[in-house]
């Protein structure tokens, strides 16, 4: 699969390295896009954690009806701002619109849930932390386990780099307005925070849920109840789990046919599958989604 | 070699003198003989070291790469979300900026060591060319990736591209080429030129003609090497080639090298299985590109 | 761009008899490569000002909206408004200081092994070893540092194994092959009759490395120092991968830190604004710096001359 191209004729903008990404990538014609085809292309932009859904989904989508989805990780913001433009035909976000975006006239299509498990390392008997110790936690306010019921220990605090959509859902749903503590390890990927949290026992980190068994991954990390709700499917569709988050699509005004037909893909049961291996959780088609 | 001192106490002479200085500094408590065979052992130990850990790292990347080498792994194209599958557009994006940059500097960088070592006065503007070129060398690679970014991509609106990287990779091997280049040049002996002067050739048609050919392999050699630091290059790729997974066709399509997939790769930490592959093949492309300028080299000696 | 710059040197010195025999049609030919060939090698000076006047450009705001009061204080947090690269730039030191104090005296001993102790069938294994050393991307010694060192650094500091310490020992393999090669150049220049002098009055080769040899050799020795400690400095993906990238003055050699090379990579990708002006005059300290040890280099290797 071809992944991160965008298309369209977009003008370089204050977004910078984002902005230039999609330039760039509007020059790019690939080669292998058969011209029968290529009159009828769809552009999905926006958020990176959504990128392996939107992938996947397109890679199929393809196959089933040869309409080409072009797919690009540029942050949430990005791709709002492409989709109200015109840019792009689709916008991924991991976020909901904030009051500005709520004026863009967009409509909101959730498609997933992405809950977050916190992490520890099996060694570690600590079982359970509320949202309030997570957060003294990821300050620098509580620097001991001993100080939520654990043993005589520092803590060790793993923490995501800024351009993590994954950071940005702790920080809106955990941290509030309150600041991380920066001297906690900075990893640019999931797999290497589960994996530096697997060989410390002090070790604290937090990763999309999908990953805290992982097929590639050769040891094991415990994921902790947050205010003494296990994070498992149900409890993350149902909401009941506090660190979690939706996935969106946004659409201006009535989708193009084919935009339309692949939103429904990604939201058919076949994808359930597939959104499942890429670390998230397929909504409920029963229950109505805001 | 050196002679055990068994001189009598009462006659210092000079010779003695700085013999026995030099045997046991200002105090003689530990015979000169024990000090050299440790002094010794100890620079083997670093010599050894410094070989332990290539052997070490390469046996580590080997031993770890080389089950997950296969036709499929290199012709193959990454699949879905974690990359499985083969990495061969990197390797095509890899190569070919590589090609392309090398296609921008060699040009440059020869015709600017022929000015240094054919026709160049020393003097204060040629003090500077050689002061701006050890810069040049010195840069730090992120700071290039900046500059790239800055000028290549954004100003020149060349885009995320494999002329942008092929063009800040050109100034990393410009230094490179052209010291080697010029090294090549001065080794040529004076008399072949006196040579063909006396034979009424022009300045041009002996570089051309007769220094150039003569240094040859001295040259290409530093191309080879130059070439090789390109192709490990990631911080000067990173941002001005992209990250896109794209099998490259025009100078403007966005790419993602071999450097910036390991890098991908190693911080996902997901599947290690092809960042050890990448690895591998990374460091076999460039071992061969060595071992291949150390061949030229000899040949040409 | 050099077409005021090039005729000082050539007019003047040029003789005139050697192109007074040749065709008019020659004789341009001739001048006009010449002017071809300068062009050519002044496009190193053109790119090092260029390099040097863009990244600034870019960099301008940090004078204006951000203040050299900002810039040069001890807080790194963008988010906040607040790019100080104090901290970030105390990360580099630190990691560079210890990696000159672990590969220096490994660097200059294996020179010092190849040159004048080794048999020539051991230096035919030992020097080329050096060599692929150099050539190694930095990015494999980032991923090696990375998958085994930093978990061994974690296992004995009981930490994350993120630190100064990871990059030191990355580091110092990194900059052996640099500063042996420069030592070994070094030590190639010094003539045999210096070593066979102090043989010959009984000096054991310990001695005559240590009292002779190197002092003979400091200068090209510093020389190497120096250029493995830009190289340390300007080290960038493979710091990245083992420092844990936090930007605050570590309280332990084992803890994370950051340095100016990492944190320009990491943040680069999704800065703008502000806090993408800081990371450019980040780049133009960077660049400062290495171009001054170049200068420091040519100052020493001048008065080596004399």
């Amino acid at each position: 699969m071809r992944t991160t191209r965008g298309c369209g004729d977009v003008a370089l903008t204050r977004r910078g390295l984002l902005a230039a990404v999609l330039a760039s990538a509007s020059l790019t014609l690939l080669p292998g896009c058969s011209a029968a085809e290529s009159s009828e292309q769809i552009t999905v932009a926006g958020s990176t954690t959504c990128l392996p859904i939107a992938e996947i989904a397109a890679e199929g989508f393809k196959e089933e009806t040869g309409v080409s989805v072009l797919v690009s990780g540029l942050g949430s913001s990005a791709g709002i701002e492409a989709v109200s433009n015109g840019t792009a035909h689709i916008a991924s976000s991991s976020r909901g619109l904030n009051v500005e975006e709520q004026k863009l006239g967009l409509t909101t299509i959730p498609i997933a849930h992405d809950g977050i498990a916190v992490i520890v390392n099996e060694a570690n008997p600590v079982d359970n932390l509320s949202v309030e110790d997570l957060c003294a936690i990821y300050t620098g306010e509580i620097s001991n386990w001993s100080e939520v019921g654990g043993p005589e220990m520092d803590i060790q605090l793993v923490n995501r780099d800024e351009a993590s959509g994954t950071r940005e859902a702790f920080r809106t749903i955990v941290m509030g307005d309150a600041h991380f503590d920066r001297r906690a390890a900075v990893l640019p990927g999931t797999g290497q925070v589960r994996d530096v949290v697997s060989r410390s026992e002090g070790a604290i980190g937090y990763i999309s849920m999908g990953f805290v068994d992982s097929k590639y991954a050769t040891t094991t990390v415990k994921a902790l109840s947050v205010n003494h709700v296990e994070p498992s499917e149900k409890t993350i569709a149902s909401g009941g789990y506090p660190v979690s988050r939706d996935l969106y699509f946004f659409v201006k005004g009535e989708p193009a046919p084919s935009a339309a037909a692949y939103i429904d893909y990604v939201l058919s049961e076949r994808m359930d599958d597939m959104i499942r291996e890429a670390g998230f959780i397929p909504v409920a088609r029963s229950v109505s989604e805001s | 070699m050196a002679g055990t001192g068994s001189a009598p106490e009462t006659q210092l002479t000079s010779r003695e003198r700085i013999k026995r200085a030099l045997a046991n500094g200002k105090t003689g408590r530990i015979s000169k003989d024990a000090a050299n065979a440790v002094m010794l052992g100890v620079f083997r130990c670093a010599a050894y070291i410094t070989t332990l850990v290539l052997v070490a790292i390469i046996a580590y990347v080997v031993i770890n790469g080389a089950p997950h080498i296969s036709p499929d792994f290199i012709f193959g194209w990454p699949q879905g979300v974690n990359a499985e599958g083969g990495i061969w557009p990197t390797i095509v994006s890899t190569l070919y900026v590589t090609a392309l940059a090398m296609l921008i500097c060699t040009p440059i960088a020869v015709l600017a060591a022929v000015y240094l070592a054919e026709y160049a006065k020393q003097g204060r503007l040629v003090e500077t060319i050689r002061y701006a070129a050890d810069t040049l060398a010195s840069v730090p690679s992120i700071v290039m990736g900046l500059f790239g970014y800055a000028l290549f991509v954004e100003a020149m609106g060349l885009g995320l591209s494999m002329v942008s990287a092929a063009c800040a990779l050109a100034l990393l091997m410009l230094p490179i080429v052209m010291r080697t280049t010029e090294e090549a040049i001065r080794a040529v002996p004076r008399y072949i030129r006196w040579g063909a002067y006396g034979l009424g050739a022009t300045k041009w048609q002996v570089v051309s003609k007769i220094v150039l050919p003569s240094a040859f392999g001295r040259i290409a050699t530093g191309i080879v090497l130059a070439i090789g630091r390109a192709i490990g290059e990631t911080a000067v790729v990173l941002y001005t080639m992209g990250q896109a997974i794209n099998l490259p066709i025009s100078p403007l399509d966005s790419g993602r090298p071999m450097t910036v997939h390991l890098y991908l790769l190693a911080n996902d930490g997901i599947n290690m299985n092809a960042a050890y592959g990448t690895a591998l093949l990374l460091m076999l492309i460039i071992l061969a590109f060595n071992l291949f300028a150390r061949y030229l080299s000899r040949k040409s000696r | 761009m050099n077409s005021t710059d090039t005729q000082r040197p050539e007019t003047a010195s040029r003789p005139k008899r050697e192109l007074a025999l040749v065709s008019r049609s020659t004789y341009l030919k001739e001048r006009a490569l010449q002017y071809l060939f300068f062009a050519c090698a002044f496009l190193a000076v053109v790119t090092v000002v260029l390099i040097f006047a863009f990244t600034m450009l870019q960099a301008a705001p940090v004078f204006t909206d951000i203040g050299l009061a900002n810039f040069f204080s001890l807080d790194w947090a963008p988010t906040e408004g607040r790019f100080g690269i104090l901290s970030l730039a105390a990360g580099s030191a630190l990691v560079t200081a210890g990696a000159l104090v672990l590969g220096v005296p490994l660097g200059v001993g294996t020179a010092v092994y190849l040159t004048e102790i080794a048999s020539a069938r051991v230096r035919a294994i030992i020097s080329p070893a050096v060599d692929l050393l150099a050539g190694i991307p930095s990015i494999i010694y980032g991923f090696f540092g990375m998958v085994i060192i930093r978990p061994f650094v974690a296992e004995i500091s009981g930490g994350l194994g993120f630190g100064a310490l990871t990059a030191w020992l990355v580091l110092a393999i990194m900059i052996v092959p640099t500063i042996t090669t420069l030592t070994i150049d070094a030590l190639r220049s010094i003539p045999m009759g210096i070593r066979e002098a102090g043989f010959a009055m009984g000096a054991t080769k310990w001695q005559v490395i240590y009292k002779v040899v190197l002092p003979a050799a400091r200068f090209g020795i510093v020389d190497a120092i120096v250029l493995g400690m830009g190289r340390a400095i300007g080290e960038t993906m493979a710091v990245l991968m083992v420092v844990g990238n936090a930007p605050v003055i570590p309280d332990s050699v084992a803890s994370p830190i950051s340095t100016l090379t990492s944190q320009i990579a990491l943040d680069m990708s999704y800065s703008s604004g502000l806090h993408r002006t800081a990371l450019f005059g980040m780049g133009v300290v960077l660049f400062i710096i290495s171009a001054s040890l170049v200068g420091i280099v040519r100052m020493l290797s001048k008065k080596r001359k004399g």
